[in-house]
């Protein structure tokens, strides 16, 4: 793919606009870049085995319990769950990966990094995967709402209502106490059902992330991309292969399965979870976590909350925890299983393993600016035209796509030109 | 054993002038072993504190009333302690790559063996000797290796020094004139009958001598630029002890030696030490540069000290002498964090420094220490300054009650400055475009560590302050 648009572009991202019409990323075609960008979805990839594993099991099972202390601790049945897009024995089989989950996520489970012991403690050290952080995505989407497809407008439907009050009766069937709240209440617990919903949404986005992300690793590990474009095709190619599996709420209940949000509603991956998602957690999330304060009253907060620029493509990964999404939990997560080619380049720059943390904050930065280069390219073959098109009128609309893309990477808090610098680490 | 009492100054001065030997292959032990010979100066102090040996008393030019007169006593053994000390740690402050390092360490020596000198002196002229000794090396010092302005501020040191020294110099031979002796050793001249003029005019040059060293407002010109053009290691020193000099010389021969013009002027002098105290924290809460901030804040606490001379209680001179030990540690370690916060980062520019706490780029140890420096500074319980502080206002109301409540207020301007530097080099964003330099290694923490303990210490342990000097001070208190 080339571009053939004769006059340059005159956006502030110019340089970047004209790679995107190559056929290229947002972040700079070179070695390091690809090995990091691969590396670290390796190291995404194994907590995230872990997420959509106990956010199906917090959707599915967990549901209202009114006291979920338990919630983290991940039935062996959800831990065992095989994967829909990956394994041999998979239906959907998408990826050439093991349906089962992660041995290196079974491993940490078992010992974390201190030693064995029991769950609990493990749990009450923080020597664990974070599911805090998942959960922070599930809110920011549910938070945010209204970004397209209709998943959100059918959490509001008489459909969704009845469905939802079928389970939460069946739940909740002979504690009076529960009911007589719910009777109170109907709408608190309505919108904790919504909540649920968009944990299983959430759960179901990452149910196919995660064995993308191993396939990468293990194609890079063979020498089969040849540069940062090569893993943004692939993620191009995979969004299209699940562009349309289905994105539903079950919920079981005594053995029986009821469906708030049946399969036959016709929710998809990518309109329902993948760009909501994109746009939730990679660009708005919200201003109140982690140590960096905003003032709303001096102005530091946008009005509309689709102004909001919290995310990791606008995060500042040096004070700890300052994004919107709080960075910190995944990155110790993601700390636990970087590739060894990965801890080799971090310890030569900056102040080696001491600064991990931030290295690889920054790492992910980099690769998720790659992931939505692979959002835009694919919005734009979907909806516009290829690359490569003859004609100058689908050229132009080409670039103004990928001009107003840009345009959301005008405000100085994003960190676009920074990762076009490799000594930014 | 009287030889002993060498081997204080001896010790720094020969190692001053063995260090440049040294061969160039080898010009980094310069460091090392200027600290060894600062250790076995402090070692032989402590040695001398226990055996508490006579004065030593030898000729020198006794034509002149010049002898070499060496002595400790509750007022110079703290303080001979507070120079080895602040010596050894400057020196070790002394980055490795420094340019000509064994010319650097030899001054530094030099300045402690000066000090350390005046401080043992038991004749007035051997004292302005050590006095206008340590001006020179620390001189070169600021001018070779100072920063940007090193120049101005060398000469601006050089000049104030200099008036100081020769102040003191007629001040010395006034009291000599003025009593009709040539003999110029501590025991005859605090015999002399002067008479109250004769004692207004000393202690006029006094006052300008040693106000322009401590310095106290209005004789501070050199102080500010001084201190933020001088390298870590001399910032220390001049803050630390050189400056202390002053203080010493106001107790010991102003105080001490001419207790009548002394209890004349003690109100003008109380007000100038209110007046110092207040001028210094308004300075430093306008202040832009960390180095600068510190210069007024330590100017500031001159005038708490001022305050405390000026009444000359029992209690205040006691007060007196805590705060100069107190203040010599924790102002060393201002400078020391300062030092540490300049070399990572490049610079001491408040507008330039935030988000320095940040666990994983920043300088968090560092800024942990320079917290505790502050709040020392603060006069918060539990650390060094606050029973030198305690002292000094409660010994200094029963005399003075209006300019120590003034004081009072100014101290509490120090938590003003104190909090609003750290809010803003401490908290806020660290810069992606400059938070890349490396964090600092034990050895570079080792100066300011040692400090942050001994400002605990000592504020868990006030006597530590307050034992040496209590006989002295009682003795040469005014009658209230």
């Amino acid at each position: 793919m080339t571009a053939t648009t004769t006059t340059p572009s005159q956006h502030r991202w110019a340089d970047v606009i004209h790679r995107l019409e190559a056929g290229g990323s947002m972040l700079p075609d070179t070695p390091e870049n690809l090995m990091q960008i691969i590396g670290i979805y390796k190291a995404y990839a194994v907590p995230m085995d872990f997420y959509w594993r106990d956010l199906l099991y917090i959707a599915e099972r967990v549901f209202l319990n009114p006291l979920p202390a338990f919630k983290y601790f991940i039935s062996q049945e959800y831990l065992d769950r095989p994967n829909s897009y990956a394994g041999d024995q998979s239906p959907l089989k998408i990826w050439r990966g093991s349906e089962k989950a992660h041995p290196e996520l079974l491993q940490f489970m078992e010992r974390g990094e201190t030693r064995a012991m029991p769950k609990l403690l493990h749990h009450l050290w923080h020597d664990r995967i974070n599911m805090e952080f998942a959960e922070a995505c599930m809110q920011a989407m549910l938070w945010h709402q209204g970004m397209g497809g209709r998943f959100n407008d059918y959490l509001a439907s008489e459909a969704y209502r009845a469905n939802a009050d079928k389970a939460i009766r069946a739940y909740f069937r002979g504690n009076p106490l529960m009911l007589g709240l719910y009777r109170l209440f109907p709408e608190m617990f309505l919108e904790q059902v919504r909540q649920l919903s968009y944990t299983a949404n959430l759960g179901l986005f990452w149910e196919v992330m995660a064995p993308v992300f191993f396939e990468m690793s293990d194609i890079y590990d063979e020498g089969g991309f040849q540069g940062v474009p090569d893993a943004m095709n692939f993620l191009v190619n995979g969004i299209f292969a699940v562009a349309g599996r289905p994105i539903y709420h079950h919920v079981f209940i005594d053995g029986e399965c009821h469906e708030i949000i049946p399969k036959s509603e016709g929710f998809t991956w990518l309109y329902e979870a993948a760009l909501p998602y994109v746009e939730a957690v990679f660009y708005r999330t919200s201003p109140f976590r982690g140590t960096k304060s905003y003032n709303a009253q001096a102005g530091q907060v946008p009005v509309d909350q689709a102004d909001f620029h919290y995310g990791i493509l606008y995060a500042d990964v040096y004070p700890v925890g300052s994004a919107g999404i709080p960075p910190t939990l995944l990155m110790q997560d993601m700390l636990h299983f970087l590739p060894p080619y990965l801890q080799d380049l971090y310890r030569q720059h900056r102040r080696g393993s001491d600064d991990q943390l931030i290295q690889l904050g920054i790492t992910f930065q980099r690769s998720m600016y790659n992931v939505t280069s692979a959002v835009i390219q694919a919005l734009r073959a979907a909806l516009f035209y290829p690359l490569d098109d003859p004609d100058p009128e689908h050229r132009l609309a080409n670039r103004r796509f990928f001009e107003a893309q840009m345009d959301r990477f005008l405000r100085p808090e994003a960190r676009l030109g920074d990762i076009q610098s490799q000594d930014y680490r | 054993m009287s030889a002993l009492l060498l081997l204080l100054p001896g010790l720094p001065l020969v190692a001053a002038l063995t260090l440049p030997l040294l061969p160039e292959t080898r010009t980094r032990a310069a460091v090392p072993c200027g600290a060894i010979a600062a250790a076995l100066q402090l070692l032989a102090t402590l040695l001398a504190w226990r055996l508490a040996p006579a004065d030593l008393n030898l000729p020198w030019l006794p034509s002149l009333g010049l002898q070499l007169q060496l002595g400790l006593d509750g007022l110079s053994l703290p303080l001979c302690l507070l120079a080895a000390l602040i010596s050894g740690l400057a020196i070790l402050t002394t980055p490795g790559d420094q340019p000509r390092l064994r010319l650097f360490v030899p001054l530094l020596l030099a300045c402690d063996g000066g000090v350390t000198s005046a401080f043992l002196a038991r004749n007035a002229l051997l004292f302005v000797l050590a006095f206008e000794l340590v001006l020179i090396p620390t001189t070169l010092l600021v001018a070779i290796w100072g920063g940007p302005r090193r120049a101005g501020a060398a000469i601006r040191y050089l000049l104030y020094g200099a008036l100081s020294g020769l102040t003191l110099l007629a001040a010395m031979l006034a009291l000599g004139w003025a009593g009709g002796t040539a003999a110029f050793d501590f025991d005859s001249l605090s015999s002399l009958q002067l008479s109250p003029a004769s004692q207004r005019w000393i202690l006029a040059l006094l006052l300008l001598a040693f106000g322009l060293k401590l310095p106290i407002v209005p004789l501070h010109g050199w102080q500010p630029l001084t201190y933020s053009q001088a390298p870590t290691p001399v910032v220390m020193l001049l803050a630390g002890t050189i400056s202390k000099l002053g203080a010493y010389g106001l107790l010991r021969f102003g105080v001490a030696l001419l207790p009548e013009a002394w209890a004349a002027w003690s109100p003008w002098i109380a007000a100038v030490g209110a007046f110092s105290a207040v001028y210094g924290a308004l300075n430093a809460i306008a202040q832009t540069d960390l180095r600068r901030l510190m210069a007024y804040s330590s100017l500031g606490h001159m005038g708490l000290l001022l305050l405390a001379l000026a009444a000359a209680t029992p209690l205040s001179l006691q007060g007196a002498v805590a705060q100069v030990l107190a203040h010599g540690l924790v102002v060393a370690l201002l400078f020391a964090c300062a030092g540490l916060i300049e070399r990572k980062t490049g610079t001491t520019a408040i507008a330039d420094l935030s988000g320095l706490l940040n666990p994983l780029r920043g300088l968090p140890f560092t800024l942990g220490l320079l917290l505790l420096a502050l709040m020392a500074a603060a006069g918060i319980p539990g650390l060094a300054a606050f029973p030198a502080e305690l002292m000094v206002f409660e010994g200094s109301w029963v005399r003075f009650p209006v300019a120590t409540l003034i004081a009072l207020g100014a101290s509490g301007l120090t938590a003003v400055y104190a909090v609003r530097l750290f809010n803003r080099v401490g908290f806020g964003r660290l810069d992606n475009a400059r938070a890349n330099w490396p964090g600092t290694s034990w050895s570079e923490r080792l100066p300011a560590l040692t400090l942050a303990l001994l400002v605990i210490g000592v504020g868990l342990w006030p006597t530590a302050l307050t034992g040496w000097s209590e006989a002295f001070t009682a003795h040469i208190a005014l009658p209230s």
